[in-house]
């Protein structure tokens, strides 16, 4: 027999009976359908995630923090995360970009709205970095010391604006409230018109050397009224810094998970008027001063100064666990996208197969059908296999001819099904893009049908039939062709 | 009986299970055919006229006893080349003529070449020939429900002998055919014995066997009973 044989003989027989192949096939089509937009959607988000991965050039960048967590005290001989911890990690190999990450609280005013908001201040260098590289609109700031600000789209909806093309080159008043330790110590010294020294004339001697209950009492009362005194004047004695920007840009997102970006980015130096003006005023940077050691330290003096998280940008030719270990020795905790990714490429191979598995248990089930149709042809064929047989076909070709059949009812229902799969994440796709355009989200494509999966999908939609087609086939093939042309 | 046995069937049993009996079909059948020769093999219904045709066709097999073409024993052969026998050295007719339904006659005759190696457009020129040669090629494009039962069995005959095969084996051809189609039939084969090809005919018909045949094996219960000359100035032995 010749393969064209192969191919005609099945052809003939399915084409002979249409309505029973065509229901045969309308089961593999829907299953292999199911499977194809399922697995297309598991393909489709991964696809998506790793987009954003190298988008935003999350696979080339790590954070670093210090040693405590976040709501923990800082222990004792923990290794700072300032300038001189920038610069070493800068001498790493590998190592682009360091820059820290030091936010403050600002309020902000665009056109007759006024907003409170946190800011950031961020080097060129850092803005020429991926991550930065989501612009809905306008460009980033020309240098460090340009008199220009980005702000976030998520600020901007705050504000009650919709188009952020409307708010380039338009002003943007930034202010802060300062407390200096300068104020808190002056009140220290002279609180309500009262000076220490005041205070210390009222204090009897005599009683404090021979009694010990005034001793105590007097060294509370005096040491209270002292923090009073220095906490008033830290939070009371406070002053406005202002500067007045062009808004050069509005950037996409704010927060990535760990990649923190600030609602308003101003450029280094220009920021700098904020970040060496003294504290916020947040009595939670005064805990973090006094914490770090950093407390009575000039405001202007950032060499003292320890942040709260720093970004790092390395080669991505460079393996990220080689600068991780290095950082992680030097006492700091580092967190770094690459280490996760391969967790979640894991997570999506399990989510794929999860899908797939859904479809080809739909596929099973179709399966039976083409058991049935093949039981079916059997039957009504045993005297056509007789005939076959005393031509001289072997069990062999009887075998493959059956198996030729289910795999043909396989491979069409494999090829519809993908084309009915690809026509319904289509329409899923075109419904969902209503409805994220509808609710503001950013369009993105859900499904992917990659050639692979057609492939696959082929495969696996013609194998299963070949494979449900074997029983039958088998059974053809052990035909006893004398009793298939028996007369009746 | 020709000099030389070329198809030797002995000592031929072939027992079929049923339920609890035993049927004995052939029990020890000892038989040899010459090369050109037309042997008649003939006896009642359930005599096992059928049985050993099928066992000399190879498309069943002896509980014992052997069958043997030329120096070959069918026993020793592989299920492939069994195949391989029934493909290219046997030619087969029934009673019932087993046709293809669905296909054409043109198609009946093409399927004989199918398993036989023969390349696509060979098999369609030696059918249209055969089909022309048998009187049937305004029939070509007919199908079995189409034809008379005389135009069947020729057609049936046409896909017999389409692979020019060593030994035909009819069984009962013309046990469905009117006086006339089977006496069209019978000679048909006579032909073709004529031109050299070995015929081995079941019948019930005495009459139709003797006057075609070489020689006739008489079967009785699964026995041969008799082997009698038929008549041989009806044809050339080899």
């Amino acid at each position: 027999m010749t393969v064209r044989d192969f191919i005609s003989i099945p052809a003939g027989n399915l084409w002979r009976m249409k309505l029973r192949t065509i229901l045969t096939v309308a089961g593999i089509v829907i299953a292999i359908a199911a499977f194809v937009s399922m697995v297309s959607f598991g393909t489709g988000t991964q696809e998506n995630v790793d987009k954003q991965f190298n988008e935003l050039g999350l696979l080339t960048t790590m954070q670093v923090f210090p040693q405590h967590r976040p709501n923990e005290p800082q222990s004792f001989g923990e290794p700072k995360l300032d300038l001189t911890a920038l610069s070493r990690f800068e001498r790493i190999p590998g190592v682009l970009l360091v820059y820290p990450y030091d936010p403050f609280v600002v309020h902000v005013r665009i056109g007759d709205t006024t907003l409170e908001s946190r800011a950031q201040s961020l080097s060129h260098a850092a803005m020429q970095t991926k991550l930065f590289s989501q612009i809905r609109a306008g460009k980033i700031f020309e240098g460090d010391s340009s008199r220009s600000a980005l702000i976030s789209g998520e600020l901007l909806k705050n504000a009650g604006i919709d188009n952020a093309e409307s708010v380039i080159g338009k002003q943007l008043i930034v202010s802060m409230q300062v407390s200096t330790i300068d104020s808190a110590l002056r009140h220290l010294l002279v609180d309500k018109g009262e000076s220490i020294i005041d205070r210390v004339r009222r204090i009897q001697l005599d009683s404090l050397l021979n009694d010990d209950n005034y001793l105590r009492t007097t060294l509370r009362t005096e040491a209270n009224e002292a923090v009073r005194r220095f906490v008033s004047g830290f939070l009371n004695a406070r002053r406005t810094v202002s500067d007045t920007l062009t808004i050069c840009g509005v950037v996409e997102s704010e927060r990535m998970g760990r990649m923190r970006m600030e609602p308003v980015i101003i450029p280094f130096k220009t920021g700098e008027r904020f970040t060496t003006s003294g504290f916020s005023g947040n009595p939670a940077d005064l805990f973090t001063a006094m914490s770090s050691g950093n407390l009575f330290q000039s405001a202007d003096d950032r060499s003292g100064k320890s942040f709260s998280q720093v970004t790092i940008n390395f080669d991505p030719h460079v393996f990220y666990a080689t600068i991780k270990d290095s950082i992680e020795a030097q006492g700091f905790r580092t967190f770094s996208f690459a280490a996760e990714f391969d967790q979640i490429q894991k997570a999506f191979v399990y989510l794929d197969l999860a899908l797939g598995a859904v479809g080809l248990l739909a596929l099973l089930t179709a399966s039976l059908g083409i058991v049935n149709t093949m039981a079916m042809s059997l039957l009504e064929r045993k005297r056509e296999i007789g005939i076959f047989k005393s031509l001289g076909a072997d069990e062999s070709e009887i075998r493959l001819l059956f198996l030729a059949e289910s795999g043909t009812i396989g491979l069409i229902g494999s090829s519809f099904g993908i084309i009915s799969g690809w026509i319904i994440t289509r329409i899923v796709t075109i419904i969902a893009h209503i409805y994220m355009r509808r609710q503001g989200i950013p369009e993105v494509e859900l499904f992917s049908l990659p050639i692979w999966l057609v492939l696959v999908a082929l495969a696996v939609g013609t194998g299963v039939a070949v494979l449900a087609g074997l029983y039958p086939a088998s059974r053809a093939a052990r035909v006893d062709p004398v009793e298939a042309l028996r007369n009746d | 009986m020709t000099s030389e046995p070329w198809l030797r069937a002995v000592d031929l049993c072939r027992f079929y299970k049923r339920g609890p009996q035993t049927v004995h079909a052939l029990a020890g059948v000892t038989l040899d055919v010459g090369r050109g020769e037309f042997l008649g093999i003939v006896g009642a219904s359930g005599s096992g006229k059928s049985t050993l045709l099928n066992l000399l066709a190879g498309l069943d097999t002896p509980t014992s006893g052997f069958v043997q073409i030329g120096d070959r024993r069918l026993s020793v052969m592989s299920r492939k080349e069994l195949s391989r026998y029934r493909a290219c050295q046997v030619g087969m007719i029934f009673q019932s003529f087993n046709l293809i339904a669905h296909y054409t006659a043109l198609q009946n005759v093409e399927t004989a070449l199918v398993f036989n190696d023969v390349p696509q457009k060979e098999r369609r020129t030696a059918a249209l020939a055969i089909l022309g040669q048998l009187g049937l090629a305004d029939r070509v494009s007919h199908r079995p429900a189409d034809l008379s039962g005389g135009e069947q069995q020729r057609v049936a005959v046409a896909r017999a002998i389409v692979k020019k095969p060593s030994i035909l084996f009819a069984d009962e051809p013309t046990g469905n055919l009117d006086y006339e189609n089977s006496m069209q039939i019978a000679e048909l084969l006579r032909q073709l014995n004529h031109s050299g090809l070995t015929v081995v005919m079941v019948t019930h018909n005495l009459e139709m066997a003797n006057a075609y045949s070489h020689r006739i094996a008489r079967m009785q219960y699964g026995k041969m009973t008799g082997d009698d000359e038929g008549m041989p100035q009806k044809g050339p032995r080899t």
